[in-house]
């Protein structure tokens, strides 16, 4: 069965490198695993799917990754987002509190995490974020970077 | 001749206050077990505990990545490692990655090239690991189809290209967490 990196690189049964990825089930099921915990988690810490979604569907962009955005788009489409959500997805940065804080650290976090300071995640935690909200904050903003690398790498190699 | 360079490892300090095992629930307790080395709960595990699902799912990944057997040599994911790690500007992970690559080659000269910015003593293959490192890790990604030739060039086959597109990959994960949750200081 084609999981979500499959669909987002382009691979399919019959490629070589879908049966290449299957050498690795530990890192398939992995992943899968990790989408499912940073995406819809069975305690979602008060922050909510869509907005996960949303945030995810930012960092694909920011990722220049159409694939996962499109398919991030989807996915939230069925949600039938709040317009405060389509802005956060769509990448805009003049939102009420606590989001204008969120995405400002999500935007950060993604282009140049070389430049992450104890400030950053002070001004989470002035924004009304708890310390699992921040953690898992966190968890989401680095997965969607894990996947987006794994994506670009698996389609470079699928097409070499 | 270049002298080695001998790195310390460092401390990691959270900017929040990790869970208390005194106060944990059943599920961070159960999720803390799942580290490999049980003896003592770090300050980093009782950090992502806050979040048990996402800590659990992410490191039986990460160990999958790093140590599962066969496969692209452990040297190899720990350079993967290291580059993705030097991008991302997460010290604390750059310093045990280049230590374990060190250990595991008894050789300090790649961590050395790479600590005096002298990327171009690595050998081929060394090279070809280290610079895709770094472009896969840059965003948008600026790794191509040159990248993936070099690797085949070095005697990489693609089961191996995986394995290391993974070991990269984790490390844009691990980076986002270390580098951001908490800093790292020499330790006393």
């Amino acid at each position: 069965m084609t999981d979500a990196m499959d669909k987002a690189a382009g691979i399919a049964p019959d490629d070589a490198l879908y049966a290449t990825r299957r050498f690795r089930p530990e890192f398939v099921q992995g992943a899968e695993a990790c989408r499912l915990a940073v995406l819809q988690p069975a305690n979602d810490q008060g922050l909510e799917r869509d907005l996960r979604l949303a945030l995810a569907r930012r960092m694909a962009a920011l990722n220049a990754d159409a694939a996962l955005l499109e398919e991030y788009d989807r996915q939230l489409a069925e949600l039938r987002p709040s317009e405060r959500i389509q802005a956060v997805a769509s990448g805009k940065t003049d939102l009420n509190e606590p989001l204008a804080t969120i995405v400002r650290h999500v935007d950060l976090i993604t282009l140049t995490p070389s430049r992450a300071e104890a400030k950053h995640i002070a001004a989470l935690a002035g924004a009304g974020l708890n310390n699992p909200q921040i953690v898992a904050l966190s968890e989401l903003i680095a997965f969607v970077n894990f996947q987006t690398r794994v994506v670009a790498g698996l389609r470079l190699l699928r097409s070499a | 001749m270049m002298s080695s360079i001998r790195l310390k490892p460092l401390n990691w300090h959270p900017y929040i206050a990790p869970v208390e095992l005194s106060e944990a629930t059943p599920e961070q307790l159960d999720a803390m077990k799942v580290t490999p080395s049980a003896k003592k709960v770090s300050d980093y595990v009782r950090t992502l505990a806050h979040d048990p699902e996402s800590y659990v799912a992410r490191t039986i990944l990460f160990n999958a990545i790093m140590y599962v057997e066969g496969g692209l040599a452990r040297p190899d994911r720990e350079l993967g490692a290291l580059g993705a790690s030097i991008v991302n500007g997460c010290k604390f992970c750059a310093v045990v990655h280049a230590r374990r690559h060190a250990e595991l080659t008894k050789s300090d000269d790649v961590v050395t090239a790479l600590y005096l910015d002298k990327p171009e003593r690595l050998g081929p293959r060394d090279a070809a690991i280290y610079n895709f490192a770094r472009r896969l890790s840059a965003v948008p990604s600026e790794a191509t189809a040159d990248d993936i030739a070099a690797l085949r060039s070095a005697g990489m086959d693609d089961v191996e290209i995986v394995d290391l597109i993974h070991a990269i990959s984790i490390f844009g994960w691990a980076n986002r967490l270390m580098h951001v949750l908490g800093h790292a200081e020499p330790a006393k």
